[in-house]
């Protein structure tokens, strides 16, 4: 039985910089897994191979039991691998329910189930009072979740979230905690985050993968990693 | 990645339009344009003919600058193109009415070219602002062309183009030689490429476009092939722009090398930035308003007139992006609270 | 002593090559707004126009030529810090605006250009007329002047951005902008700086190119096109080397298929050929994944 997302000897050269460097990885469908690391331990990196914005150096990637190595960035949107970015990467000038209009359209599907897709994720992301706002009115945490919720009008499979609380308040990231839970549940999604705020970390209460300097360090749970000796040592001084 | 935009009053109602009340308008323009011959005589109902056409060469560009976001210089290429196609049509006899033969190889060529070469470029990703230097690049290839090629195209002079007819098959036809029967023949064909325009660009199709025109990495990302998209909006714009072409080479009797000089492409890209490129009714009326003044102010005052109109093109790029549509709007919408 | 065909031969090497340098510099300063500031420069072809209308004008009023080209250089330059401080400047960051921006520029000195001095077309006389003989081939003189004076220019820019710090200073704001100012960069003047520098060249290479054609207000269009495709071909941030090989082709190409059928056939299909460069080169001119 092969795993929802299976990665083996993912590996980036960049002119002499190994950012990713044979990691082996996988994922069971509707695990949330955080992936944590240093400044430069290549979790973008890592993420961007996936989604398809950078073509692996050697290695291979498996989804839902497919190699997907080869396959353009369109085509996995197409089969569900959807990513968010780490600045909001939203329609601006679009009304949220335009935003999510449009990100629905890019799944085949009746334009009932597309309008009743469009209805939960509008009040899952709790933006139902904002659906004719134009995106850009939105504050910062608002966007994020405006992404997420695009995402998820999109019908997609894996979430690749970089940073999705980066430059949130504190209530707005325990929202943000509380609503990815909500998402799992609801719609039977696999997330992989890349975060910094150990409070999010914590109250997500998923298995974490630590990356420093290209390699998987070590994967546990989060009181596991917490307490490991080595990952504070890489941490040293980030608290 | 696309910039965010700053939320200056520019940014937004520029984009905000009253879907419904632009049929509206549309509708009230067409009802007024259709009752004009018989209220007004003479020089303009001679003239507007032109101007419409012209509008409808704004329109193709609207429909891709506008909601696409890909800006073109090569409108006036395929304008050229459909031209010369009406002209050697005339001139050969293809067929039993050369004229439709225009006009339908029109679109085709103006089609399939631009589909072509857009599929050459987009697939291969090339930036936006390097297709305006390559559309720009091709206006001038096609006046080189229409210049060399003299045996066939009468070179740089030009050359004279039978009006065509139209013909019904056994039911007769009707020959367009008054204003009149111009007028009535030329109004209903710009009013349908409208309302063609208008209904893809509010198809979910056209909602695409738009995505691409805000954000193409976030519309890549969710599994929209934006290539495939802009090669089509482009293929639609030069197939309208060619036709147009067609029409105009009818009309205005006479075609030369000038219709794809870079002036000739400026002016379409300055009709539809002072007109509005956020609606197409907008870039339509400003492409008949632009033009039409353009022609009236270049008799009297030729030099400073088109000085104003860079002027006042600059204006538009800088602080009117919405064009003369956009300040209209925002005046309307201070009025009414509607919005939001 | 040389058979025709190596006449041919010789003058095709020897038109190709003088054009190699002509275009070069005309194209060198949309290069370096391009290649530098990342802006293309849509004024480009009209400050080549403006440039020798200067020249023109200083000519006319007994100015010696070699002045009149300084002149023409510095009077074009000093354009282009007008528009960088009062427009260009706000718009950096939008690189779809200052496109356009330049366009509207290019429109309104055209328009300018014809209402100070006339739709009809002006010469400037060649100061060294005829051709040079040298080994037995024929050389136009003026020509090879300022293909000379071309490689002088080329040269002084090299040294420029190579060797002066300055130079340095300035091809580091480009490799990354945000080390550049903790450097203690003056990002600001960079940018003015090189605006300026780019209209000088633009400038420089109208006032030199002014004896070779007549002159009207649209001279300038075709050789907007023509440099963005010699950057292109050549390589965009390749300043030097690239602007060399991009005129190179692109000029070496228009003299070898203009040996074949008429100069405006031949121009399209050098056009043609570098739009499939554009399309296949990986480097600048495809979107970064």
């Amino acid at each position: 039985m092969s795993e929802f997302l299976e990665v083996r000897g993912l590996t980036k050269r960049f002119r002499g910089l190994i950012a990713n460097d044979r990691i082996d990885f996988s994922l069971a469908s509707g695990a949330l897994r955080c992936v944590i690391g240093p400044n430069g331990a290549g979790k973008t990196t890592f993420i961007s191979m996936i989604s398809g914005h950078l073509e692996p150096s050697a290695g291979t990637i498996r989804f839902k039991g497919r190699d997907i190595t080869g396959l353009s960035l369109v085509r996995r949107a197409r089969i569900g691998i959807s990513r968010k970015f780490q600045t909001p990467t939203v329609f601006d000038n679009l009304t949220v329910m335009e935003n999510l209009e449009l990100a629905a359209l890019g799944k085949p599907g009746a334009a009932t189930a597309r309008q009743s897709r469009i209805e939960e994720v509008i009040e899952i992301t709790r933006l139902s009072n904002l659906a004719r706002r134009p995106a850009f009115t939105l504050s910062h945490g608002q966007r994020q979740w405006l992404e997420v919720g695009l995402l998820l009008a999109n019908r997609a499979e894996l979430l690749l979230l970089d940073e999705p609380t980066a430059g949130m308040t504190s209530e707005e990231t325990h929202a943000t905690a509380e609503l990815l839970h909500n998402l799992s549940d609801r719609f039977k999604l696999t997330v992989i985050i890349i975060e910094h705020d150990i409070n999010f970390i914590r109250d997500l209460r998923s298995p974490v993968t630590v990356l420093h300097l290209g390699r998987i360090l070590m994967e546990g749970t989060f009181d596991e990693v917490s307490r490991d000796e080595q990952v504070r040592n890489v941490y040293l001084g980030t608290a | 990645m696309k910039r965010v935009l700053s939320s200056t009053s520019t940014a937004a109602p520029a984009r905000r339009f009253n879907w419904r009340s632009e049929w509206m308008l549309a509708a009230v323009t067409l009802v007024l344009a259709a009752l004009l011959p018989t209220v007004v005589s003479g020089y303009p109902i001679y003239v507007l003919p032109e101007y419409m056409i012209y509008g409808m060469l704004a329109m193709s560009l609207g429909m891709l600058w506008g909601f696409t976001g890909i800006l073109s210089f090569g409108q006036a290429a395929f304008f050229t193109l459909g031209a010369y196609a009406m002209g050697l049509a005339m001139k050969w006899g293809i067929g039993p009415n050369p004229g439709y033969v225009a006009l339908l190889a029109s679109i085709l060529i103006g089609g399939v070219l631009a589909a072509l070469v857009g599929y050459f470029l987009f697939s291969a990703g090339v930036r936006d602002i390097y297709f305006v230097l390559v559309t720009l690049a091709l206006s001038i290839m096609v006046e080189q062309i229409t210049i060399s090629q003299s045996q066939v195209t009468g070179g740089f002079n030009g050359m004279f183009v039978q009006r065509m007819e139209l013909t019904f098959g056994p039911f007769g036809k009707i020959s367009l030689t008054h204003d009149v029967a111009v007028y009535y023949a030329v109004l209903p064909v710009v009013a349908f490429v409208y309302w063609l325009l208008r209904r893809i660009v509010a198809s979910s199709f056209g909602k695409v476009l738009i995505g691409i025109r805000e954000n193409e990495d976030r519309a890549i990302s969710l599994g929209f092939s934006t290539s495939f998209y802009k090669t089509a909006a482009f293929a639609i714009s030069g197939a309208v722009a060619c036709f147009a072409g067609a029409l105009y080479g009818s009309h205005a009797q006479f075609v030369s090398p000038s219709l794809a000089s870079v002036q000739f492409s400026t002016e379409i890209v300055i009709w539809v930035a002072i007109g509005g490129r956020q609606s197409l009714l907008a870039a339509l009326l400003g492409g008949i308003a632009v033009a039409s003044l353009s022609n009236y102010l270049n008799t009297i005052t030729p030099l400073y007139w088109q000085l104003v109109l860079g002027l006042v093109f600059i204006a538009a790029i800088v602080g009117f992006k919405g064009g003369v549509a956009g300040v209209v709007q925002r005046l309307a919408a201070k009025r009414s609270e509607e919005d939001i | 002593m040389y058979t025709p065909v190596m006449h041919t031969i010789a003058s095709v090497v020897i038109d190709g090559t003088l054009i190699t340098f002509v275009f070069a510099l005309a194209a060198l300063g949309l290069a370096v707004i391009f290649g530098l500031i990342g802006v293309i420069n849509m004024a480009h072809g009209a400050m080549l126009t403006l440039g020798a209308y200067f020249t023109w004008a200083a000519v006319t009023h007994g100015i010696p030529f070699p002045v009149a080209v300084v002149l023409a250089a510095c009077g074009v330059a000093l354009i282009g810090l007008a528009l960088e401080h009062f427009a260009i400047r706000f718009f950096y960051d939008r690189p779809f605006e200052t496109l356009l921006l330049t366009w509207g520029f290019f429109l309104v000195i055209t328009e300018i250009i014809k209402i100070v001095f006339g739709t009809d077309t002006r010469t400037v006389t060649t100061p060294f007329p005829g051709a040079m003989h040298i080994l037995g081939l024929e050389l136009p003189a003026y020509e090879t002047a300022v293909a000379g004076i071309s490689v002088v220019v080329l040269c002084v820019v090299a040294f420029v951005f190579y060797r002066t710090s300055l130079g340095i200073k300035i091809r580091a704001l480009t490799q990354n902008r945000d080390v550049a100012s903790l450097l203690g960069l003056n990002i600001q003047a960079t940018y003015k700086l090189v605006f300026v520098t780019g209209a000088f060249l633009a400038g420089l290479a109208g006032a030199l190119i002014a004896p070779m054609l007549s002159i009207d207000p649209t001279i300038g269009n075709i050789y907007l096109v023509r440099s963005f495709f010699v950057v292109i071909v050549g390589g965009i941030g390749q300043i030097l080397g690239g602007t060399i090989v991009g005129s190179f082709l692109i000029g070496g190409s228009e003299t070898v298929f203009a040996q074949m059928s008429s100069q405006v056939i031949a121009q399209t299909i050098v056009f043609a050929l570098a739009i499939v460069v554009l399309r296949f080169r990986p480097s600048g001119v495809m979107k970064a994944k």
